[in-house]
């Protein structure tokens, strides 16, 4: 499922990551401490957005923050998306975050 | 005695607690309410685990920054700071001006950390 | 604008510098560049601002829901490494060896 993702047009490297942030498959450019360093990466950074989620439902009594869904950080060329414990770096000239996404959730439910 | 006891009876210390990394449990004392302190301890766990994630970072886009790992963080406001090592926060009170010994004593008292948080 | 040759007198300083709202280092000067160079200065400058700005949302939302007030705005960051320390105030900054952290003149200094 992630080579699958990984042939989607603009996705440049996929990876899926253990709880502890560990790699546990990873394709795309790179190499495989590139990749290691990406799912690391990944897993840090939904931690990061995990604990601000919870205060932003903290301070605003808001539901519907957590847990999040789905993260992305998005540059002028690249961005880089995760969802559950997958992560994919993509070139945005070549594709669009809303296939990408799809894409995110059908490899996380598969 | 235990840290936070201790750490209470400084001059200028508000309240001081500890946190589990796992975010189940904390423990406190001073003068916060309970939810406070729940609050303080969602807060400072968050904001350590960013900053090691920060420091990972930097490690790896730089050589050794002399910053690794992250041993603790603090933040300051108009009136009162807030100091964290490992697992530890301590509100103060910016006009006791105890800042200095404030930080000696938590960093005496609580093991340099290797970067586990656990 | 902080006066860095000053900042750089305090005790066990290795660099002092300055940055934009979005962390970008604007100014530095460094005591031994082999230890500490401006690309790791600017890291550190991010972090500081990225610290800075979660540490003001956590104000923000902390003095709504409790009363009490007090740390917004916010106005210094420290990171207490393995080895150094740095100290931010506001947009100027100093990296401090542990051992000679002193941060109420720190803050002092870096107030200007």
């Amino acid at each position: 499922m992630l080579k699958r993702l990984l042939a989607e047009d603009g996705v440049m490297a996929v990876c899926q990551f253990r709880d502890d942030g560990e790699l546990v498959e990873g394709y795309g450019m790179g190499d495989e401490a590139m990749l290691q360093r990406l799912a690391h990466f990944a897993h840090d950074y939904k931690r990061l957005v995990q604990g601000n989620a919870d205060q932003l439902a903290m301070f605003t009594q808001m539901s519907g923050w957590t847990p999040p869904g789905a993260w992305l950080v998005k540059g002028p060329v690249w961005a880089v998306c995760g969802l559950s414990n997958l992560v994919c770096v993509v070139d945005l000239r070549e594709t669009g975050l809303n296939t990408i996404m799809q894409g995110l959730q059908d490899a996380a439910s598969w | 005695m235990s840290l936070i006891h201790e750490l209470t009876k400084l001059p200028g210390v508000m309240a001081a607690g500890e946190y589990a990394y796992r975010g189940d449990r904390f423990n406190y004392e001073g003068h916060l309410s309970e939810e406070m302190a729940r609050m303080a301890s969602i807060m400072c766990r968050s904001t350590t685990m960013a900053l090691h994630m920060q420091v990972d970072m930097l490690t790896q886009l730089g050589k050794d920054c002399g910053c690794s790992p992250a041993q603790g963080w603090l933040v300051s406001g108009e009136k009162y700071t807030v100091v964290v090592r490992a697992n530890y926060f301590c509100f103060i009170d910016n006009s006791a001006n105890n800042l200095n010994a404030i930080v000696k004593y938590i960093n005496e008292h609580v093991d340099t950390q290797t970067g586990e948080l656990v | 604008m902080a006066d860095l040759e000053k900042i750089m007198q305090l005790k066990g300083a290795l660099a002092a510098f300055e940055f934009s709202d979005s962390g970008e280092l604007v100014k530095s000067n460094i005591k031994d560049e082999q230890k500490i160079n401006d690309d790791i200065l600017d890291l550190l400058c991010h972090v500081c601002v990225a610290n800075g700005a979660i540490a003001t949302m956590q104000a923000r939302g902390w003095e709504k829901v409790t009363d009490m007030t007090g740390f917004y705005p916010i106005k210094g960051f420290s990171l207490m490494g393995f080895e150094w320390t740095v100290i931010v105030n506001q947009h100027s900054g100093v990296i401090v060896a542990n051992d000679d952290v002193d941060f109420d003149k720190a803050y002092a200094v870096l107030e200007g």
